[in-house]
């Protein structure tokens, strides 16, 4: 952990909120005084700086709210040169006409602890970091407008008592309706260092390895965003336990998958057992303490998809193809298979799922070419099934290949893997309805809250913002190979 | 000696293969935890186990492919990932009396990096570290070597970050996923490869399905010259 970087990024996300404070009391032209250095010289601020010229205009607001066209997104990616950091962000503004000269992204943070996560309105984005301090480990939650790329509010708490080399891997959970975010963090923690021989991969000789066995917790925080302010950490008692987690909230639980860390008994194999099962744990918002904890079926928690139902219980799609619900009452699970994307290929697909407005939800499968409606309330009945050619990398990142329209009648899609560009299909009738193709083959689609589209691609101009009508609005480079879009 | 990669289980694909290729692997690689969209080997491994030896391809070399975006991610999320890896291979070797270790004492364990995603260089740390330091089973021999499936030829990191590696962080081999001659079990091509700089390149795919038509749920897949794939890979050695 570079603790002098951390801190640097850290101060630039407290310059911008006072730049933002400062815009909303009226002082936006005092914010302009900020000299270019500043503006350049990188970390969460210098992303943020870019709209104040919108800021400037008497009676504008910090950017276009949804509907206009112009708003920021935010990158999510690894910068496209050494030393390759994990996790760095930047922001980009996107059109509002055609085919207007569009600024270059701008760093914004760098060595994030974990992916941003959008809130369910996409009004906002939780970043997180965690830094090194004497007392431990801070954990600071960073909220973003994701409109003007500024500050909302941020806060931190800290993680004591923990071995130096410990890992802290945050996951933010957005509560629908609610101010609460809730943080799982899972703690790892190095002990029983030792020296050990190992063969060498390439001449199978022994040599001297420092080893280390690595123990897993998890603990519950919940940030207030009107305040600012944190409760907890509520550490979980449950090492060792696997990192990875499934999450998602409703108004008033979090809901939490986790696995125990199968560990040997003894040397050896033993008499042969099956693998341990999931549970899944209702956490009151703001408690550290299960009001409901139930075994789930397998596999184990780690990056498939889980959104809240418009019941309050919560759903998550695993295997590409099952749809395991937990009940917002008792936590108890059922499952169910969408046979429309019950299609087993050689190679995984990425898979997305997105909960709608009227209940139904929205489930991508580039790997297999389909997309679906689904509704919840009639055991993920299939209510439109689209099918499109598969893209040429329905797997890699970014995991949004495929997109609906705000209304929910056309789909977004990346072109087939000879055609590449983009496809439009009428959600109703399944028909082709438009199509751009120009040679360039792109890896991820997103739809922005203004109906423009992005489309990412590998190298420069990497990205491509069009119209709902498939219509080239304009190109921006990035130095950032993009992973995700917020 | 060629074998199949699959997302599928094992005893669910091993006839349709031997039906359009007409014969069996010399083994498979098969998806484990953290494979979000896939089939996982763990979760059913006394039939994946019982389908690879009836298949008469009984090796079996792991694979991961996690949530795409996470290889951009840091140390702590490529160690949380690789933890659930290697505790999904533990678990089937645990469920699976006849699946031992190999008998070179060295597992290689793929991680699935797709064209289009990037891998840092703190995901990889936090990865590839914990796969090399872990004490499989409690045997203390540290068994697991990490590998990458990546295409060298992609302008993403990859071989550049593998390249900014040090120690036992250094995957071991490279399973290339180009180029795609395509063919057959009987006439895999014997070299063509794609590589990395400083990461020989091991194991290649030189089938997909997709791209090469194959009716079976199975991409091929080759050791380069030199490379018994089977001595790195699971045993199942004998009838579950």
């Amino acid at each position: 952990m570079n603790h002098s970087r951390r801190c640097k990024e850290v101060t630039f996300v407290r310059s911008l909120q006072r730049t933002a404070a400062a815009a909303q009391g009226g002082l936006a032209s005092r914010a302009l005084i900020v000299s270019r250095r500043e503006m350049l010289a990188g970390g969460i601020g210098a992303g943020a700086l870019i709209a104040l010229p919108d800021l400037s205009t008497p009676g504008a607001r910090p950017a276009a709210s949804a509907g206009s066209g112009s708003r920021y997104v935010l990158l999510y990616g690894t910068p496209e040169s050494r030393p390759f950091p994990g996790g760095s962000v930047a922001a980009a503004l996107s059109p509002v006409t055609n085919s207007r000269t569009l600024p270059a992204p701008k760093s914004v943070a760098a060595k994030l602890a974990a992916a941003p996560v959008s809130s369910p309105d996409q009004s906002s984005v939780a970043l997180i970091t965690v830094d090194k301090v004497p007392a431990g480990a801070k954990v600071t939650l960073t909220l973003v407008d994701s409109t003007s790329a500024v500050v909302e509010k941020q806060g931190s708490l800290t993680i004591t008592g923990i071995p130096d080399g410990t890992n802290i891997l945050p996951t933010p959970v957005f509560a629908p309706g609610t101010a609460t975010i809730a943080v799982v963090l899972a703690i790892t923690e190095p002990g029983d260092k030792r020296l050990v021989s190992k063969k060498n991969p390439h001449t199978g000789a022994p040599a001297p390895m420092h080893a280390v066995t690595w123990t897993s917790h998890h603990a519950l925080a919940y940030f207030d965003s009107r305040s600012g302010g944190f409760a907890g950490p509520f550490h979980l008692g449950n090492a060792p336990a696997l990192a990875l987690t499934t999450a998602a909230a409703n108004g008033s639980d979090l809901f939490l998958w986790t696995t125990e860390e199968p560990r040997p008994h003894h040397p050896g194999k033993g008499r042969p057992r099956p693998a341990p099962l999931p549970w899944v744990s209702a956490f009151p918002l703001g408690s550290g303490r299960a009001r409901v904890s139930v075994p789930s079926p397998a596999p184990w928690p780690g990056g498939e998809p889980a959104v809240t139902l418009a019941t309050a219980d919560v759903a998550r799609l695993v295997n590409g193809r099952t749809m395991q619900v937990s009940s917002a009452l008792t936590g108890d699970v059922t499952q169910v298979t969408i046979g429309a994307l019950n299609v087993i290929r050689a190679k995984p697909s990425a898979v997305t799922m997105q909960s709608r407005p009227d209940g139904t939800v929205f489930i991508t499968k580039p790997g297999i070419g389909r997309a679906v409606i689904a509704d919840p309330a009639e055991e993920f009945r299939v209510r439109a099934e689209l099918r499109f050619p598969v893209p040429a990398v329905p797997l890699g990142a970014p995991a949004s290949k495929a997109v609906l329209s705000p209304s929910g009648g056309t789909l977004y899609v990346l072109g087939g893997a000879k055609a590449g560009g983009l496809s439009a299909y009428d959600v109703a009738t399944g028909a082709l309805t438009a199509s751009y193709s120009h040679g360039t083959t792109y890896s991820g689609l997103y739809q922005l809250p203004s109906g423009t589209l992005l489309a990412v691609s590998a190298a420069n101009p990497r990205l491509a913002f069009f119209s709902p009508a498939l219509s080239l609005l304009g190109t921006a480079d990035t130095s950032l190979q993009i992973s995700a879009v917020f | 000696m060629a074998g199949y990669d699959t997302a599928g289980q094992i005893q669910d694909t091993y006839v349709s293969a031997r039906d359009e290729f007409g014969e069996g692997p010399a083994f498979w690689i098969r998806y484990f935890s953290p494979s979000p969209a896939a089939d996982i080997f763990s979760d059913n491994a006394v039939a994946e186990c019982e389908g690879a030896w009836a298949s008469g391809g009984h090796y079996v070399g792991p694979v991961s492919a996690p949530y795409q975006s996470n290889l951009s991610g840091s140390t702590a999320q490529g160690q949380a990932d690789a933890q659930t890896y290697a505790a999904s291979m533990l678990s089937a070797y645990y469920a699976v009396g006849p699946l031992v270790l190999p008998s070179s004492k060295r597992l290689y364990c793929w991680l699935d990096q797709e064209y289009s995603t990037s891998l840092s260089l703190d995901y990889l740390d936090g990865w590839a570290g914990y796969i090399a330091n872990y004490n499989f089973a409690g045997l203390g021999t540290y068994p697991l070597y990490p590998c990458l499936y990546c295409d060298p030829g992609s302008p993403y990191p990859n071989c550049s970050t593998m390249a900014a590696a040090r120690g036992l962080n250094v995957p071991a081999a490279v399973w290339s996923s180009e180029p795609e001659p395509c063919g057959s079990l009987k006439n895999a091509p014997s070299s063509g490869a794609e590589h990395c700089a400083t990461v020989p390149t091991r194991l290649w795919q030189f089938g997909e399905q997709d791209a090469c038509g194959y009716s079976a749920n199975v991409d091929l897949d080759v050791g380069t010259p030199g490379f018994f794939t089977p001595s790195f890979c699971f045993n199942v050695r004998s009838d579950p």
